[in-house]
């Protein structure tokens, strides 16, 4: 139980109190800055709703006048949202929370390439190497390496809007599933993640060549 | 416990205290104060002047009178231009005894190190190794922070002169969005510094935002162009449903209307020997003359650019092509800044719904044309650029007294925040453009058995290095109990507060005890020489109403000496030998106390002179009457 900064009952940690609707500011995690349950779908609309309604009365903007330990209290409780939304807004950051609530971590710079994705990095690799020789040359060969470069980067836009889809199904998986299966789940969400973490790195490159070009 | 009906605050039972908070656009080379009448934001005009500006222009005398504004403008001319000239107002006598400043802004938060070779060729200052830069005026120093603080002084004394029973006491005062942590915090300075409770530090293009946005703005995406004196803003926004979010943000907070000056200075002093191009009085005229050229050049085509300087006179003409030209380059760097942030914000161009012109140096009709080139749409202009920004600090001052229940403002820190690692790189813990305010954990933990303390260096900037990036603190976490290396765990807290200013706390994983933490700024003012220089300036404050008048005084004294021994030299036959005697006794009497700070001796014995030379006076009138009537008689007969 933490004491409210405001009417100063006993509550249970939230982002305000349930007595008086003050900001409390205790020590949460990103579900709970919500209220919400730990499912890990959510709508992405509702989310923002809840984000703004809740900004309006926490934030310290509502408390210029107010006590110093009020203000302190809508300080802490608006820097929590604030955490809390940028995390559950975005399903992957979302995905990689939820994996370190259960003590799962994405390594980072991960430099095996998950297999499935092996052989399309590999041929992507190849393609941007021989644009960039091409471009410095120019003429025709560019011209056309161009056009099939940009073709590539709207197929992996393309294979990410499936694995974002992909994620969203298995977060349905995770949401129906008790304890049973979870270790499974989880070491599927890890791929899904690590797959989407290489697609990213892969369009950012794509993007850079091309925007070379454009500025060339 | 329910909405407390006095005053609008939700859960406000205890200690509401309801005096107004006004909105104060602290600007580089304009300072406004402004306030919510109603639903509506006003700039407050000075009674006396009807200005609504004050000019950002500070002259300090080497004896710690203080001048602001347009009196410290007139000044400057004298002061810079003629340094041998005695100036008797203010008791400025040569150029030693005196400095104008203007642009103090600029200065704000920088340390001794960090002062340019451009600055030094415009200012003189103490020494340059301190962790704040410091402006030399004869014997005395000030910082930037004391300078801004005689600003906000005039601005409140001008508030409280037009609004009769009112007193300024807690403010909202704007910032250039890039400002740094240093940066907001030598402004927050400034202010305690004034006497005056700096409630919250707001953007300058997100106030812009809310000024726009309070009346006319459509919902949608919307980007802020800040164009200044001294600094360059851009914000691109998302307004929705009372809702400002903003994005990203992105600037330079030392690129601004100063630097195309400084450029057409020296453009005009090209072909000038050494001795003048260098001459620190020479550049600051000519930067005022090239100002007073681009300013003119918003309207016309070309313009004679003429500066005076002792023995040497320097006529260009300048067209508005040739400004174009030398101002280029800026422009371009700010609309590399307007990339930057729509790439933060994931946003084309093309999707932004308005753009917002604010910013003196948006007159200029190259700046105009280039942002419409840029974001493919006519910007906005219809608020006066010079004091939207004040407008919207208004407009947050309401909403900071509850006047706006559904405004909201989310800002964001400009940049990154992160620590100093192994090997000397910057590690992010808190990424630009995250909203505020907002707090991340890091844990740290020892090295090696038994360690009792962990330094730990905080940093702000963009660079992977951390001598790229600006140190902002060092502070050392600890004593820690004696444990083998690894085992501690102690959790330091970064928050980032609605200010943009980080805090830090620190507490032990494992007990939850909370740590000091001992942060020591690396730039900027502590604690207690604040302190100290709020007990001087209490002392100065008074000095200085007392010099002021003194100075009036003397000022009155001198001129009717003057006056005085004139009229002698001309109607020396008015007077009778005793009479004459009499008045020139009293006149040396007076001139002996001028000298001298008896401001009532002064006082009086003006009077006995003014009583003394009443006849005489009386008989030159009369004189004068006579001669006219005389003349008049003749031209009659003629």
């Amino acid at each position: 139980m933490v004491q409210c900064p405001s009417c100063a009952r006993p509550v249970e940690p939230a982002i305000t109190c349930p007595e008086c609707g003050a900001p409390v500011g205790s020590d949460l995690d990103c579900f709970a800055a919500f209220g919400l349950p730990r499912k890990l779908q959510i709508d992405a609309v509702r989310l923002e709703q809840a984000y703004h309604d809740l900004g309006r009365r926490i934030h310290p903007d509502r408390f210029a006048s107010s006590p110093v330990r009020l203000r302190d209290a809508s300080l802490r409780a608006t820097a929590l949202l604030t955490r809390a939304y940028r995390t559950l807004r975005d399903p992957v950051s979302r995905g990689l929370y939820a994996l370190e609530l259960n003590g799962i971590k994405l390594a980072e710079n991960n430099k095996n390439v998950p297999v499935e994705l092996a052989e399309l990095v590999f041929e992507v690799q190849e393609q941007l190497a021989d644009f960039n020789a091409a471009r410095s040359r120019g003429g025709e060969a560019a011209r056309s390496l161009n056009s099939e470069v940009t073709a590539r980067r709207a197929g992996l836009r393309l294979t990410m809007d499936r694995l974002m889809d992909e994620l969203n199904a298995l977060f349905g998986r995770i949401d129906a599933n008790g304890a049973a299966g979870h270790d499974a789940l989880y070491a599927e969400l890890k791929a899904t993640l690590s797959k989407i973490a290489y697609l990213r790195t892969l369009i950012r490159d794509v993007d850079k060549e091309l925007d070379l070009t454009r500025a060339a | 416990m329910a909405v407390s009906a006095e005053c609008g605050f939700n859960y406000c039972p205890f200690n509401c205290r309801m005096s107004r908070i006004f909105g104060i656009d602290l600007g580089t080379t304009n300072s406004l104060i402004a306030l919510m009448e109603g639903k509506t934001p006003r700039v407050i005009a000075d009674p006396a002047s009807a200005n609504a500006l004050l000019p950002s222009v500070v002259a300090l005398a080497s004896d710690g009178v203080v001048f602001v504004g347009e009196s410290a403008v007139e000044m400057e001319p004298r002061l810079t231009l003629k340094p041998d000239a005695r100036v008797s107002r203010a008791g400025f006598h040569s150029a030693e005894a005196g400095a104008v400043v203007r642009s103090v802004k600029r200065y704000m938060g920088l340390g001794g190190d960090e002062v340019s070779p451009e600055d030094r060729r415009r200012y003189a200052f103490t020494d340059f190794s301190g962790p704040v830069v410091r402006f030399r005026v004869g014997e005395r120093s000030y910082t930037p922070a004391q300078i801004s603080a005689e600003i906000l002084k005039t601005l409140r004394r001008r508030a409280e002169a037009a609004l009769p029973g009112e007193k300024v006491e807690r403010v909202v005062i704007t910032v250039p969005a890039y400002f740094n942590d240093g940066q907001r915090q030598a402004t927050k300075d400034a202010g305690r510094l004034a006497g005056l409770e700096v409630v919250r530090l707001v953007n300058e293009p997100t106030a812009a935002s809310l000024a726009y946005g309070l009346n006319q703005m459509a919902e949608g995406k919307v980007a802020v162009y800040d164009f200044g004196g001294g600094t360059f803003d851009v914000s691109i926004l998302n307004i929705k449903g009372g809702i400002f979010e903003v994005l990203a943000t992105n600037g330079d907070t030392h690129l601004g209307g100063d630097e195309i000056d400084r450029v057409v200075a020296d453009w005009l002093l090209e072909d000038t020997p050494a001795s003048i191009h260098g001459d620190r009085r020479a550049w600051n005229s000519a930067r005022l003359a090239a100002e007073d050229a681009k300013k003119r050049l918003t309207d016309a085509d070309s313009v004679d650019l003429r500066l005076d300087l002792e023995g040497r006179r320097i006529a260009r003409a300048v067209s508005r092509a040739e400004l174009d030209r030398m101002a280029s380059p800026f422009v371009e760097r700010t609309l590399a800044c307007c990339g930057r942030a729509l790439e933060d914000a994931m946003l084309r161009a093309s999707e932004v719904d308005a753009v917002v012109l604010v910013g003196g140096s948006t007159r200029m009709p190259m700046v105009r044309r280039r942002v419409e080139e840029f974001f493919g749409r006519k910007p906005l202009c219809s608020l006066d650029p010079d004091q939207v920004v004040a407008l919207g600090a208004a407009v947050q001052a309401g909403v900071l007294m509850g006047s706006h229940g559904d405004m909201l403002l989310l800002d964001v820190v400009p940049l990154s925040l992160g620590i100093e690692t192994m090997g000397g790189v910057m590690e992010r813990v808190i990424h630009r453009n995250t909203t505020i305010p907002t707090s991340a954990t890091e844990t740290f933990t020892t090295a090696v058995d038994n360690q009792t303390h962990v330094d730990i260096h905080v940093l702000q900037g963009e660079r992977e290095l951390a001598n790229d990036c600006r140190s902002l603190a060092r502070f050392k976490l600890g004593p820690i109990e004696l444990q083998p290396a690894g085992m501690p765990r102690i959790e330091v807290t970064f928050l980032i507060d609605a200010n943009g200013i980080l805090n830090v706390t620190a507490r032990d994983a494992r007990t939850g005890r909370e740590h000091s933490v001992d942060v020591k700024p690396s730039y900027g003012l502590t604690d207690e020489e604040i302190e100290r220089m709020l007990e001087e300036s209490i002392d100065l404050g008074e000095q200085d109403l007392e010099r002021r008048l003194l100075i009036t005084t003397r000022n009155e004294a001198g001129q009717i000496l003057t006056a005085l021994g004139k009229q002698l030299k001309e109607y020396g036959e008015l007077v009778g030998t005793d009479e004459r005697r009499r008045i020139e006794e009293t006149s040396a009497r007076l001139e002996a106390a001028r000298v001298g700070g008896d401001r009532d001796l002064i006082g009086r014995l003006v009077e006995e002179l003014n009583e003394l030379t009443t006849p005489f006076a009386e008989r030159i009138m009369d004189h004068a009457i006579k001669i006219a009537l005389e003349k008049k008689s003749i031209e009659e007969l003629s």
